[in-house]
Order: C-alpha cells, then structure tokens, then sequence
C-alpha cells in the first residue's frame, strides 16, 4: 500500500512540476524601472512580484536603484545602458530626448491602441496629440506613457485662526495683508509667544504659490510655466506678472510677514514650521492636508481648520488670478528597443492593465499583510515602512490621477477616528477645481531647451528673484534679468516654444 | 640619421637602464604589481577621457559617437558666467591653501605640547570626529546655527544685534566655506602630522632640554624644521588638487543667493552636464581642472626642489 | 630654573585650552545628529532638537538595531575594510619603498606617472566599463580592489620611506641582506606609525565609500554600511500615501540620525586605539648608535 501511495506521490509532483514549469515559460519578465525613496526591491518570486503577476499577467521586477532626487537613478540609468543592459520599460527621467535621438527606444505608435486600449483610451486623444507633436525626431510618432495628471496644488490657510480672530477669509491683496498682520500681530495661536510666520515658503521661493497665483503667474511648484500673456506664449518668470508679484512677495519680507528663512528652508524644515502650528499661510497638496492637520494636532492640542485660501485678487489682477493646474505633467514609461515580440506583448499587456481603472484599487493596496491590511472586509492602507515594503512600481493611480479617485479614496478612509482631518481634505479637493487654470504650455516638451541648460534650470530666474526678494536687489534689477534672459538663449528658447505653440493649433 | 655621439648617447642611456635593472632588480620586482594595478585601474579608464571631444551618448557608446573636436570646452569658455566660476573657483582654492592648510600642522604643533596623555588622546579623537559626518549632514547643521533662532543669531541677540542670515548673503559664502573646511577637516589633517612628529629623534630633545631650551624654542628649532618635508609634500598633494574644492561641500552649503560668489565649476558642472546626463561636458570641464592643477604642482614642485635638496616629488 | 618651568607650563596651558575649544567646537555635530537619535517624534517633527534630545526615547534605536540587513551591512564593510586596508599596505609599501631610492632608475618616471593619475580622472561611464571588463561587477571585490592603492596614500609613504635613516639599511646591506628583507624586516617593523596613518586612511575611504557599491553592486545583501545610511537619507516625495498613522515614536529623520551613528562609531574608535603608535620615538628605537 505504502509503495502504491509512493509512486502515487511521486507522479503527481512530477504532474505539478510540469504544470508550473509550464507556466513559467508563457510568463514573460520584465524590467521596470522608476522612483524609489529607499523601499525594497521587486525580486522575481517575491510577494509583490506574484501580486503584479496576478494583477496583470505579467512578471515586473525592479532591483534597488537609489532615485537620490533623480541624479543618481539617472547615472546608473547610464551605466546600465552603456553596457548594454538597458531596463525593459523605465522612466526617462529626462533624457528622453537623446534616447530617443540615438534610436535606444521603441517606436509604441503601431501597438499602444491596439493592444492596450484601457490605457489608450484613458489617457485620451486629445493628450496624444500632445505626445505625437512633442516628438523630437518631427514624425509624429509615440514614444512614451505620459503621466496625467491635474491641478492638485494650491494654498492653504489656518481657517481656525481667522475663526479665532474674528477675521473673514481675504478676497482682496489689502485683506489679505491685514490677515497676515493680525496673524503676526494677534498670537493667534495662543501660546503666548510671538513665533508666528503669517507666511513663508521654500527654498529657490517655491511654494509660494499663494503669491505667485493672484498675479496670474503660472508657476506650478515653484517652477515657471509658459503661459499666453499679451497673446503670446511666454516663460511667466519674464513678465510684468511676475515683476509685479515679486514686488509684493518683497514688501511681504521686509516688513516681517513672511518667515525671514523663507529662502532657506528645506523640505522638512517648513514642514516642521507648520507642523508646530506656527503658520498662517502655505501651499501644498491640498488633498493631502489632513497630513499637517493631525501633525498640528499632535503637537499643540489644537484641532486645526485647514482650508482652501481662495484666489485674492491683487491690485490690478482683479480676477485674473488662478491656481496653476497641470495636465499633461511628464512621462512616466518609455519602452526600450527590442524585436522580441513576446516581449512587446507583455509590455502592451502590463500598460493595458496599467490603465484599466477597475484595477486600481489592486494596484493601490499592494500586498495583503505588507503595504495594507484588510480588517472586517476593509482593506487600508498601513503606513510606509521602508524596513519591510517593496516598492510599489505601478501607480497608475498617481500618475493618471482624477480627483474623483482621490476622493474616492479619502472617503474610504472615513469613518475613522481621522474623519476630521480627513473630511478637511475632501472638502478642499471638490473646492479647488473652480481655481485651476490650464496654462497653454502645458506639455511643452523638454526639447525646446535644447543646450541651453541654464534656462532649463531656471538659474537666472532662481538668483534674481531671491534676491529681490530678500531686497538684496531692488525690484528695477528685474529688467536686467529679464534683457539677460533672453539674451542668453532666452529668446532661442521662446522662438521654439512658439514654433511648438503654433504648430499644436 | 643619427649621427655618431647621438647613437652612442643613445646606447649609453639604455645601456645605464639595463645596467640599473641588473644591480637593482629588486626594486624593479616590488614596483610591478603598484604599476601594473595603476595601469588597468587608472591609466585605461582614463583613456576615456575622449569623450569630451565627443558628443558622447551612452547608448552610441565611445567609440561610435560623434566626434567634435574642441566643441564642448568652447561651450564651456563661453558660458555667460565662465569668468565668475573661474574666479569663485581659484579664490576659494587659494583661500583654501592659505587658511585651511596651515591649521592641521599649527594643531599637530599644539596637541605635541600637551603634557597629560589622557586628555592629548581624547582631544586628539575628538577633533577628528567631524571627518566622518558626511557634507550633507554637517551643511544641515551650519544651517541651523545660522538660523534665525540658531546659536549665532541668538549670541548676536544678547549683544543687541538685529538677526543676521548669513547663509543668503554672497558676501559671507567664502567665509563660511572657510570656516566650515577647517571644522570638519583640519582635526583628521593632524594624523600625518601626529605621526611625523612620532619619528622625530628623541636625543634632539634631550640634547636641547640640556642646553636649557624652552618648550616653545623646542618647538620653532627641533619639531616644526623636522616636520617640514611632510608639510611640503602635503602641500604639493593639497596644489594638486587645487581646483578640488569638494562638490557637496559647496553644493550643501550653496543658495542661489550666494551663486556670485559659491558657484563654482563643480556646482556649473552639476547644473549642466549632471542634471542632464550629458557626460562629453562633465569631462570636459573635468579635464580642463586637471591640467591647471598639472601646471600648478609641476610649477611648484620644481620651486620646492629649488628649497630643498630633496624637495618636490619627482 | 624655576622661571623656565613655569613659561613653559604657561606655553601648556594656553595649548590645552586652545585645544580644548577645538574639541568641544569638533564634538558638536555629532552630539546634534546624537540628540536627533534619542528624540521623540514630535520633538523632531517640529525641529525643536538643537544639541540634547528632548522627549528622550529609544525607539528610534530600538528599530535600527534590530534589523538584521544593517547588521549584515555592518559584516560587510567591516569584512572589505579588513581585508582591503590589509591588501592595500603590501601593494603601496611595495610601490613606496623603490621610489624612494633614487637609485631606482624608473624612479623619476613612475613618479610622474603616479601624479597622473591623481590629477588625472577618469570620467565615470569608462571607468565603469573598464572595470566591469575585468569582472567586478555584482561582486564583493569591486568595493576592495579599487581602492587598494592610490596615488596620495603612496607619495605620503614614500615621504616617511624618504626620512629613513640611510645608516640602518647600509648596514643591513653591508651584512647582506637584500632589498626585499630590508622591507620587510627592517624598515617596516620600525616605522609603525606610519603603518597606521596610512592603514587608517585606506580604512577610512574603504569604510566610507558609497560610489563604488552605487555602481557596482546590485544585491541589497552585499550593500556596505554607506549604502544604508543612503537609503535613509533620501527625502521622501511630495505626495504621501493615505495610510494609517504610524503608532511608533520615531521618525524619518530620527532613523536617520541613528542609521548615520551607527554607521561611523565604529570607524571613529579605531584612531584612539591607533595612537600608541603615535607615542614619540615609535617610529625608530634603533638609530641611536
């Protein structure tokens, strides 16, 4: 009897390893690269890599690779491609153009609609044509996933504390001003200190939208955009918007009611600002602000209101003022050049998955017991943890973002003893959309800069307005940067956008 | 055609090489695993060095890009601020030789004249501590004492003074570089001082207690003549990286507010060639730094051999 | 007499307490980064953290130590840097000691080519490439070799090599020995402090190095101490997932502040322990006569 069993046994492992090598062989691996903040790598067999396999049919891997802001993930990019083991699918990350140009890619026009219609359909025609058009070899073709997205930046402000002091929220630059004093001056935050900064932002002056915006310059975290001002599509950092708006940011300085190491702070060191409850006025995601709301709370006791700051309308801007919004706001995927149709199937198979929204969800929650945790039918989210999480490669959810699923998400996380914070944040997402204005430059591509890598990095506009608004330089130096501007591969840039303008009508 | 003496010239030169190998083989022997590591660890990724002659793109690779000649260091020379890089660079690095060399060897002197060893060994342990922490985390931390409600606007406070933000102005940036190169790095300097002055002979100090010389006579007439050949060839290596002004340093420590006068060709490198991968111009510029650091130690070796019989390193 | 003594303890003193301000101006960084690390969350969230740590706690500490991947990071640098300082004195004595006898006719043209390659560098794809051909890549190999010997460390040495006392070793050759038994047997054993500065600076760069596992390791399980101190230095992105508040008492910030200590108090004891070669007249015993 024992013998029987034994070989029973021993033909149905057989029969199992037949079916899983078999199974193995129509998976097709794929390399995907693209950010990671210091979360583990996707190794083939580990949990995160069966999740996406059973999501999308197809094996995704990703080894460590530091991002480090960008710099490092692009030299070992390099590195890779140089010894002639470029990823399968990656984030460009900006060198897209020179891929491109030397042939490293691969052309997704004849493949994209029809075998990934989820994802094609998605992002729609109108966005393509904006890819086709940004193509840098002029033949129209598609060459990357752009990553959608929409105006989700904006200021916030301390509604508790204008509750506090009778104050009602600004609408003009004068009301504005005289909120900013009664925060510096009022001790709204009652502690009994005079420690409060009205406003302030970061460093090279970005975040500071709550500023920029009521001019009417596009300017989306900081970075300049190219907009039609007097009909004609500029770099807003030129015009007399911004010349206008940097006066008053400067006014605001010198008379103390910005945080004097605006110029200075650093991503954690604002946040810590805010956090500690010292700030009147910032800008950032509003969608995310239960963020500083619980932090606010934790540290002071206090259950702040952190409300959408309306448009103000400045002096002589009265109701040309928007929030930046952003559609077409990068590439996420470029697919390296391959004749392996296998392996172009299962590229077009993951990115129709990709964008099959009824999959999101699945794609959001990650690993069960890993990234997120199901509790009586419920399934959260558990907090980032680089010691344990994988880092999760696909997030079509951040990159082809509606703020429907954003509220759609928020709400599922209601009903928690965070609903207060949280009802903050949906309250402001359906507010903003009213405020978003489209500048005409959105998706302009990278290659108008051409080598004139100073005007890419806005480095002339970065030194000049710091110190104007530090008052180091007075407001008339602003002329002299703008001459020097254009003089310096400022106009060569312009004429290329404009060429690029012209020909997307 | 050579002419008589010049062949025999010639046969005496190899004559004396072979001569040389003869008697001194062993040396030859000992240097040959150092020139031949120097060799495939330096000498041949060196060589491709070609590609700032070359619009270099990776996935081209080096040999099948296109070549174009002096192109990228004309890019370079034209560049609208190349005179104030140039000048932040070389007033920094001669800043550098000026004030931050000297430290290391005027501490090394100080902590030999302390009697109790206990104390020498803890001080000499902690001076070298900020040596391990890394740029980013130090500049994190000059920017807080900076700060606002940092220690030095708060001592400025006491005296009556208005706060000072001494990080956003470009007239204070080669000071703090100054002063922030000799905190973290003048402690770890006094190593190979601590060890030279470990060789020196003893009997000169007993010969000089003898004739009644004070410490610090010791000091200025046995220990710092003695310790001078290592401060000279400390000083060649320092010329020789002369242009080396350490990037994080002064990128963590850099604002845009102080580009007049921190913005050096490491930090215009960055912007330009790094942030846009473009690798023909960071070697460029790369090798435009090395040849005005040869010229500078190959003047000043041949200065220092003038000094000094044995001076210099060839 | 008397008035000798006492200038001349005057001399020490202003020494020591000048030096004793350096020390306590050196200590401070560390001391932050040390307060950042036994801090709450709060306290560090709100940057109100200067030099001791305000709403003490171990939790910080507690997560780092009981990761086993920092330990094994930890086995790591500590086994290249043993391995590679080792390596590194023989290869560099062996190239230290002929060039400096100007006897030896290469002598001059090495040293040339020595300074070359220290102004000299190469640019990172070839470098990448040149030693990827050889097999460093994915190896622990490529975070030792490369490092093994570099132009500075070598000219120091030669320096000492250069103050030798010339009479020892005429001796010894007069006697018979030959060149290699010098070395070895003579000159080395004799100029230990040497031996330890230059041992302690290849430590130190092997101990540090971060660019060489950037580009050449792949496998998080052969990632050396820096590497992990990388990971967690990065800022995070702007957009946060919506999750759940960590009931934890410690931060981003506060492990990095932990990872960073953990990653160089090893390698800051070593010098202490390296000072008694340091003591005077460690270097040479025998020249007296």
């Amino acid at each position: 009897m024992k013998k029987v069993l034994s070989v029973l046994f021993a033909i149905l492992m057989l029969l199992s390893m037949v079916s899983v090598s078999s199974a193995e062989e129509t998976v097709v691996d794929l390399s995907v690269w693209g950010t990671n903040n210091g979360f583990l790598p996707v190794e083939k067999g580990s949990p995160l890599y069966e999740k996406y396999l059973e999501i999308t049919g197809v094996g995704v891997t990703q080894p460590y690779v530091e991002w480090n802001g960008g710099t490092t993930y692009n030299e070992q990019l390099n590195l890779k491609i140089a010894a002639g083991e470029m990823p399968d699918m990656f984030n460009p990350n900006g060198m897209e153009t020179t891929l491109i140009k030397s042939g490293a890619l691969l052309d997704l026009t004849p493949y994209l609609e029809k075998y990934a219609p989820n994802l094609y359909n998605l992002i729609g025609e109108e966005v393509w044509g904006s890819v086709r058009a940004n193509d840098p070899t002029g033949e129209g073709k598609i060459w990357y996933i752009p990553s959608v997205i929409y105006g989700r930046n904006a200021p916030m402000i301390r509604k508790d504390w204008l509750d506090k002091l009778g104050l009602a929220m600004p609408k003009t630059q004068a009301e504005l001003v005289d909120v900013l004093k009664a925060f510096y001056e009022k001790d709204p935050n009652g502690n009994g200190i005079a420690d409060e900064l009205p406003s302030g932002g970061r460093a090279e002056a970005r975040w500071m939208g709550q500023f920029f915006a009521m001019f009417g310059v596009a300017m989306w975290e900081g970075y300049p955009q190219w907009d039609l001002y007097d009909g004609e599509l500029t770099y807003s950092a030129v015009t007399q918007n911004m010349k206008d708006a940097l006066q008053f940011i400067a006014q605001l300085y010198q008379d103390g009611l910005l945080d004097p190491e605006t110029l200075l702070n650093n991503k954690s060191q604002w946040d810590g600002k805010i956090n500690a409850g010292n700030v009147g006025i910032w800008e950032h995601i509003p969608q995310e602000c239960y963020n500083y709301a619980e932090a606010i709370y934790e540290s002071t006791g206090v259950q702040p209101d952190v409300a959408l700051l309306p448009v103000i309308d400045a002096d002589g801007y009265e109701g040309k003022g928007f929030y930046t919004g952003r559609k077409l706001s990068g590439i996420e995927f470029v697919v390296a050049k391959t004749d392996d149709e296998k392996k172009i199937m299962a590229v077009m198979q993951l990115l129709n998955a990709y964008g099959d929204t009824s999959k999101w969800m699945d794609f959001y929650n990650g690993v069960e017991g890993m990234h997120s945790v199901t509790k009586d039918g419920v399934t959260s989210r558990l907090p980032d943890d680089k010691t344990t999480q994988q880092n999760l490669i696909l997030t079509p959810y951040n990159t082809i973002s509606t703020p429907e699923f954003q509220v759609e998400l928020l709400t599922s996380q209601l009903g928690t003893d965070r609903e207060w914070a949280i009802s903050q944040a949906i309250r402001n997402v359906k507010e903003l959309a009213q405020y978003t204005h489209l500048p005409a430059g959105d998706g302009i591509p990278n290659s108008i800069y051409g080598e004139y890598a100073d005007i890419q990095n806005r480095t002339l506009y970065v030194e000049y307005a710091t110190k104007i608004i530090t008052g180091e330089y007075s407001i008339d130096k602003f002329d002299e940067f703008v001459d020097k501007w254009y003089a310096n591969g400022g106009q060569a840039v312009t004429d290329n956008a404009r060429a690029w303008y012209a020909a997307k009508q | 055609m050579q002419n008589a003496s010049q062949r025999a010239a010639a046969r005496t030169q190899s004559k004396g090489l072979a001569d040389n190998f003869r008697k001194y083989w062993p040396y030859y022997v000992m240097a040959m695993p150092g020139v031949i590591y120097l060799i495939i660890f330096r000498f041949i990724p060196m060589l491709g060095s070609v590609i700032a002659f070359e619009d270099y793109q990776v996935y081209t690779g080096i040999f099948s890009s296109q070549w174009v000649g002096m192109k990228n260091f004309v890019n370079m020379f034209t560049y609208s601020d190349f005179s104030r890089i140039l000048t932040n660079t070389l007033i920094l690095g001669a800043l550098r030789i000026l004030f931050c060399f000297p430290v290391p060897v005027i501490m090394a002197l100080m902590m030999n004249e302390i009697g109790a060893p206990r104390l020498k060994k803890t001080i000499q342990t902690a001076v070298y501590i900020p040596y391990f922490l890394s740029w980013i985390i130090v500049s994190e931390l000059i920017f807080d004492l900076l700060g606002v409600s940092g220690l030095f606007n708060r001592a400025r406070a006491l005296f009556g003074l208005r706060p000072l933000l001494v990080m956003q102005q470009s007239k204070y940036f080669r000071t703090v570089y100054v002063f922030s190169t000799i905190w973290k790095e003048a402690g770890w300097g006094t190593v190979v001082y601590m060890a030279a002055i470990a060789g020196i002979d003893q009997s000169l100090y007993e010969a000089a207690s003898i004739d009644g010389a004070t410490r610090f006579q010791k000091m200025r007439f046995i220990t710092f003549p003695m310790l001078l050949p290592t401060v000279i060839t400390m000083l060649l290596l320092q010329i020789g990286s002369f242009m080396e002004l350490g990037f994080e340093h002064v990128f963590s420590l850099l604002t845009p507010m102080t580009y007049s006068t921190g913005d050096i060709f490491d930090t215009y490198v960055y912007r330009v060639g790094i942030l846009q991968a473009q690798y023909s111009i960071t070697t460029a510029v790369g090798l435009f730094q090395s040849v005005i650091g040869l010229v500078m130690v190959v003047f000043f070796n041949q200065l220092s051999k003038k000094i000094s019989d044995d001076g210099g390193l060839w | 007499m008397r008035k000798r003594s006492w200038n001349d303890q005057m001399f020490s003193g202003v020494m020591t307490v000048i030096l004793i301000l350096c020390a306590v101006i050196a200590v401070i960084p560390l001391l932050s980064v040390l307060a950042l690390s036994f801090s709450s969350k709060i306290a560090v969230n709100t940057n109100a953290v200067t030099l001791f740590p305000v709403g003490f706690t171990l939790d910080s500490w507690k997560a780092i130590v009981t990761r086993p991947d920092m330990w094994r990071a930890t086995a790591v640098t500590i086994g290249t840097t043993l391995v590679g300082t080792f390596l590194a004195l023989i290869i560099t004595s062996l190239l230290a000691y002929p060039l400096s006898k100007k006897e030896f006719g290469l002598q001059k043209g090495i040293m040339i080519m020595v300074v070359i390659t220290m102004i000299f560098k190469a640019p990172t794809v070839p470098y990448f490439l040149t030693l990827r051909s050889i097999g460093l890549y994915n190896s622990v190999w490529a975070m030792i070799l490369p490092h093994i010997l570099t132009a500075y460390n070598m000219i120091v040495m030669r320096t000492f090599f250069l103050g030798f006392p010339r009479e020892v070793e005429e001796s010894a050759t007069i006697d018979g020995c030959g060149p290699f038994r010098i070395l070895a047997q003579i000159v080395l054993p004799s100029s230990k402090a040497v031996i330890a500065v230059i041992g302690l600076f290849y430590a130190v760069t092997i101990w540090n190095q971060y660019q060489h596992p950037l580009y050449f390791i792949s496998d998080m399980n052969m990632f050396p101490l820096q590497m992990k101190v990388r990971q967690f230095v990065t800022e995070s992105s702007e957009l946060q997932t919506i999750a759940a508040k960590r009931a934890v008492n410690y931060t981003e910030r506060s492990l990095k502040a932990v990872v960073v200590v953990f990653a160089i108090v090893p390698i800051m004891l070593v010098y202490p322990k390296l000072q008694k070669y340091f003591e005077k007249g460690a270097m040479l015993g025998s020249v007296k006569g």
